[in-house]
């Protein structure tokens, strides 16, 4: 099966501009934070994002100039509102926007997934995710005669996802204690042609063997994994570590302008060579205390 | 408005809340729901199973201080399924009432949480429809709770990312949505709901200390409203003595879960 372990500059330069990239996470969890940065770091342009709940990862980009349009259910800072560099791109006509519910996000990642081409749902009928989205068709149930709506499945180019752990051969695990949300990410990371996985540890084959219930991309679905401790910062990840508001409030204060946020991006991103460089300039007392309080417990 | 929102709710039944967002939207989207379960099952419902996002049957004496990630997976309840398996729910059919609110709320129960102004350069954009398009699809029935200004209520909803009653009549049956579709409307002025032959909104009462001139001024269309207005009954010692156990210091109410 081969190594497939990458640095970070070298998991992102496979990706031409232009991509589908799907990003995993929702609201400020476990989105990849690290990959993203890299994104921006080497000038991404034209990328079509899909998601099915985002953050700071899509409103980052958009403000760093990388994307053409977004499609997901959600853009926000969870309890710090709006999310103030997507909402000024949408406003100024700079970024188109395709809606998409949570389920019906998810239900083409689903679809993706399973190498299916669409998926039938009964959740759009009626509104205006329907009736103004062309990739939205309808469908008859072939046994029943029910009105559908079908969506087209999710093929992204390449999809960024955050987790947990992987062996050196790209056998991804999640601990079993976790918000349940990110599920989701599993089918993301299926959906795409390659996927491209953060994690906070590498570990040893024999950690993944004696835990293989755990493993939930086996190695086939991985084509790149990249070591990242708090990949995700500032969103929380699982029982490692929990969201930064803190962060997100000085990402929110810079994000006031458009001129204040090239001074977040020089700060945290451009001016920040490698992960570990954006870790020190974040402080790692700050980091620490972010950790949970138990692990055991989670 | 959390007395009027729990006595609208059935005992056994399933209700959704949605978690997430911040300030205002999160105290009526959230806070009231919360408070409005916890005193239905102390009340007349007490096998009621509130739903909060994927974690289902939490228990509401025990809201955590602040919605960190730790304190969700710590929630005392029954269980917490996978994000795909709670919405599937929605589809399944097991949802029988949701709460569900809105930037923008019009004459047939539409709902809007995704841009005011014209959509491809809104005057303001809004987050996304997040769950909106199934909670409204697949509900039993959903509780409409928002506050109550022209903007608010609006004749027509710029973009539809909830379907309430669509354009009245029975176009929700004839676009193939299987849930009922709002049944009441709960605002800091009045409570609302849509009994009428074609669906459209109307006043039922106003809360005490309201006019009905009042309330017909902040709403941005034409209310139908019936030649007397009753007066919202007001919370009961008891409903209140409930409501105060719940959230003692007020930190639901003010938004300072987060």
């Amino acid at each position: 099966m081969g190594d497939r372990v990458a640095s970070l500059r070298e998991a992102v330069a496979s990706i031409p501009d232009g991509s589908v990239v799907a990003l995993g996470g929702s609201i400020l969890r476990r989105h990849p934070m690290a990959l993203v940065h890299e994104l921006v770091r080497q000038g991404k342009r034209d990328l079509v994002l899909l998601g099915w709940n985002n953050a700071l990862d899509v409103d980052l980009l958009v403000a760093a100039g990388c994307v053409r349009r977004v499609e997901t259910s959600y853009v926000g800072l969870y309890v710090h509102g709006l999310a103030p560099n997507f909402r000024r791109a949408v406003e100024q006509g700079r970024v188109e926007v395709v809606e998409w519910s949570e389920t019906s996000a998810q239900d083409r990642f689903k679809a993706g997934a399973s190498g299916l081409t669409f998926y039938p749902s009964k959740v759009l009928l009626g509104s205006d995710l329907h009736r103004r989205n062309p990739q939205v068709r309808e469908v008859t149930c072939p046994f029943t005669g029910e009105r559908y709506a079908a969506v087209p499945a999710a093929t992204p180019d390449v999809a960024l996802v955050h987790m947990h752990y992987s062996d050196r051969r790209g056998n991804v695990g999640l601990l079993p204690r976790r918000v349940t949300d990110n599920e989701v990410d599993i089918l993301i990371a299926k959906s795409a042609r390659r996927a491209i996985v953060s994690v906070e540890q590498i570990v040893s084959d024999e950690y993944v063997r004696e835990h293989a219930h755990d493993t939930v991309l086996p190695s086939p679905f991985v084509a790149a994994v990249v070591e990242a401790p708090f990949g995700a910062h500032p969103c929380a990840c699982d029982r490692f570590y929990d969201y930064d508001l803190d962060h997100v409030a000085l990402y929110k204060e810079h994000a006031a302008s458009d001129e204040a946020f090239q001074e977040y991006l020089d700060r945290f991103v451009r001016s920040t060579r490698t992960h570990e460089e954006y870790l020190g300039r974040v402080g790692l007392r700050h980091l620490l205390r972010l950790r949970r309080p138990n692990p055991l417990v989670g | 408005m959390a007395a009027v929102c729990a006595r609208a709710l059935r005992d056994r039944e399933v209700c959704f809340i949605g978690l997430g967002t911040g300030g205002r939207a999160f105290v009526l989207a959230v806070a009231i729901p919360i408070l409005a379960c916890r005193l239905a099952q102390r009340t007349h419902a007490p096998h009621l199973v509130p739903m909060l996002g994927p974690i289902i049957d939490a228990d509401l004496d025990a809201v955590p201080d602040c919605v960190t990630d730790y304190n969700l997976i710590t929630w005392p309840c029954s269980a917490q399924i996978s994000g795909p398996s709670s919405l599937e729910m929605f589809t399944r059919g097991k949802i029988d009432v949701g709460f569900v609110s809105g930037a923008q709320v019009d004459r047939y129960g539409n709902l809007n949480i995704v841009a005011i102004g014209e959509y491809t350069r809104p005057r303001v954009r809004l987050v996304g429809p997040l769950a909106q398009p199934e909670h409204m699809a697949q509900a039993g029935r959903t509780i409409i709770v928002a506050d109550h200004t022209p903007r608010v209520f609006v004749e027509r909803v710029d973009y539809v990312s909830g379907a309430g009653f669509l354009e009245g009549g029975d176009a929700r049956a004839r676009a193939g949505l299987r849930g009922g579709g709002p049944a009441l409307v709960v605002t800091p002025l009045a409570v609302l709901d849509f009994q009428t032959p074609d669906k459209h909104m109307r006043l039922v009462s106003v809360h005490p200390g309201v006019s009905v001139d009042r309330v017909r001024a902040q709403t941005g269309f034409v209310l139908d409203t019936p030649a007397s207005v009753p007066e919202t009954p007001p919370p009961t010692e008891e409903e209140l003595r409930w409501l105060r156990a719940t959230d003692p210091e007020g930190r639901l109410l003010g938004a300072r879960i987060t």
